[in-house]
């Protein structure tokens, strides 16, 4: 009774917004909602496989040329752009984690930072396909239909409800047989193994799910601003991408959202302050590395358990 | 040899230098205390800078702003390590938070810099003049001469230092086996903030050696750091003296593919064949069995 009430609350906020909200605040929603499906596929890997994936970027950057060269220069409908971004982000995490997920720790990590830098460095140099330097502008806003998303009052909506059911289909596969076995392969790699899990390609598997997650982002970002360029998919948006599961908590799906609101309200809310802001934003952070190592999420759970003992031992005394 | 591939094979070396000392600096670290630090770049642009302000503000002759911006680098890595490093240490906070802290602060330190000097690109004159000494028919900075030598010099120091000093012995045995070192009288928190000193002198060192090359600004540091990283990997991460063959190899494999293939590729190459080689030989490029890091 009492999460129904919760959960109805949450949905009326989530609708209301675009009505009271002014514009801007709307716009930074809508990157926030973009950032919690990408970031979903960085913290899957994180949470439940224990992969840091420094590359998430790469495949943002795959989903959003996919739809702009689908769209702005094929002519193509707008689903051409996401299935091909997501097949080919899905084939390209195929290709490169079949032989690096066999690394683990500190050098998997490097591994798909060099990746990324690796991919960053193709999209520059494929002029082609990518603009170069340039870029790709005039693609175009989203539509069913006749109906065109083309305020961020009525996408804030469409990337929110995509956000919905990308968490869903998340928590189903946590939920799921694959998902037993990745925290059994998390938990106890040796147990996991002696009952005939294939590890690396269920690690294989997550990678191409959390680089499908990453291309579906990067779809929508383009249809949101129109236009993309090589700096948007650099090594320091695959580090944003990675901190929001890191900042917000990994192993829980709000924790998600929590982080992507820090990284996209933080910084706009620093900005005021000039050059100084980056320091704060860095300063932020390091505060939530030192002060909540389980992420925001963690330390609110850690303080609401406080604040519950601390009731239960008045009422003791009582 | 041609005149293009000897060009490239000395500008390879060099690069390769400034590689492998950001990477004895990182694996110096990881070797002391178990934390990979990305802040590593931000050590040499903060030593570079401050260098460069004290000839230009002070007026201080060379050597002595040099030394003091390489004892900046030392205080901030103790400052660090003392700060921020210790009380996670002290909480047993998992590997990866040290990796995000050092990201964070790397963060923070370079808009530091931004903030307080500018965009702005800082170069210093070069050691030895602007002279240059012909290899075959190539040409080599004196600068760069200096540059390779006190690298290769320096290489040397830290494994002495290692192996003979009474110090470098006790960082070793803090970070191998902390109760039984504090149990003969190692004082095993100050090795540990020593370690990190010696990390910033080693990165303070990189960044006063390649401002005269290339000119640094708040944005180096993290290509410094990340090739400093691929240098300590390849070179099997615990060791600083394999950083040294890890970054002249990554220094070479870079400079001789831009014989062959377009400029731009450069990064592609360097970082496929990193990719490549900890997939294919993963001991790193000496085989050693100590390369442990995951």
């Amino acid at each position: 009774m009492h999460r129904w009430f919760v959960l109805v609350a949450v949905i009326a906020a989530w609708a209301a917004v675009p009505v009271v909200a002014d514009r801007q605040l709307v716009g930074l929603l809508v990157f926030t909602a973009i950032y919690v499906i990408a970031g979903l596929g960085v913290g899957l890997l994180l949470g439940q496989c224990g992969i840091v994936n420094f590359a998430q970027a790469a495949f943002y950057g795959i989903g959003a040329y996919s739809t702009a060269y689908c769209t702005a220069r094929l002519g193509l409908p707008n689903a051409a752009g996401f299935v091909l971004g997501i097949g080919g982000s899905a084939a390209i995490a195929f290709l490169i984690g079949w032989p690096v997920l066999r690394l683990t720790g500190y050098f998997l990590a490097l591994a798909t930072l060099a990746f990324g830098i690796i991919a960053n460095s193709m999209f520059f140099e494929w002029d082609l396909i990518t603009g170069g330097e340039l870029g790709v502008g005039g693609i175009p806003k989203l539509a069913i239909g006749a109906f065109v998303f083309d305020t961020p009052e009525r996408f804030y909506y469409l990337v929110w409800i995509v956000v919905f059911v990308c968490m869903l289909l998340v928590r189903n596969l946590m939920g799921s047989r694959t998902g037993l076995m990745m925290r059994a392969m998390r938990d106890s790699p040796e147990a996991a193994a002696s009952l005939a899990i294939d590890m690396h390609w269920l690690r294989t598997k997550m990678f191409m799910v959390g680089a499908a997650l990453g291309s579906i982002g990067g779809s929508l970002w383009a249809h949101h601003i129109n236009f993309v360029s090589v700096h948007s998919f650099s090594i320091e948006r695959s580090i944003t991408l990675l901190l929001i599961p890191v900042i917000g908590g990994l192993n829980s799906l709000p924790g998600i959202v929590i982080g992507a609101l820090f990284v996209t309200f933080v910084p706009e809310f620093f900005s005021r302050f000039g050059d100084f802001h980056q320091i704060l934003f860095g300063l932020a952070l390091v505060a939530v590395v030192v002060a909540a190592p389980n992420g925001i999420i963690g330390f609110g759970a850690a303080i609401i358990d406080r604040w519950k003992t601390s009731l239960a031992t008045t009422d003791e005394a009582k | 040899m041609s005149f293009l591939m000897t060009q490239a094979v000395l500008a390879g070396i060099v690069n390769g230098c400034i590689y492998a000392l950001t990477g004895m600096g990182l694996a110096a670290i990881f070797k002391g205390t178990r934390v990979i630090n990305a802040m590593q770049g931000e050590f040499s642009i903060i030593a570079a800078i401050a260098t460069v302000l004290l000839m230009r503000g002070y007026g201080l002759p060379y050597w002595a702003a040099i030394s003091g911006g390489i004892a900046s680098g030392a205080v901030i890595g103790a400052v660090v390590e003392i700060m921020l490093v210790r009380p996670m240490n002290a909480r047993n906070a998992p590997d990866d938070s040290y990796l995000l802290l050092t990201i964070g602060l790397a963060m923070t330190l370079s808009a530091c810099v931004l903030y307080f000097v500018g965009r702005d690109s800082y170069g210093l004159p070069p050691i030895g003049g602007d002279g240059v000494i012909f290899v075959s028919d190539a040409i080599l900075q004196e600068h760069a001469a200096w540059l390779i030598g006190i690298v290769l010099l320096l290489s040397l120091v830290i494994r002495q230092f290692y192996h003979k000093t009474t110090l470098g012995l006790s960082m070793m045995a803090a970070s191998i086996d902390p109760d039984g070192a504090a149990t003969s009288g190692v004082d095993v928190r100050m090795m540990r903030t020593c370690t990190f000193a010696l990390g910033g002198i080693l990165g303070a060192v990189a960044g006063v050696l390649v401002a005269p090359i290339v000119p640094v600004n708040y944005h180096l540091g993290l290509a410094l750091t990340l090739k400093g990283f691929a240098a300590a990997i390849l070179g099997g991460l615990t060791n600083p003296m394999g950083a040294v063959i890890g970054g002249l190899v990554l220094g070479l494999v870079e400079s001789l593919a831009v014989v062959g293939v377009p400029s731009g590729y450069r990064d592609v190459v360097a970082f496929s064949a990193l990719i490549a080689i900890m997939i294919f030989m993963p001991h790193g490029l000496l085989g050693h069995a100590g390369r442990k890091g995951g």
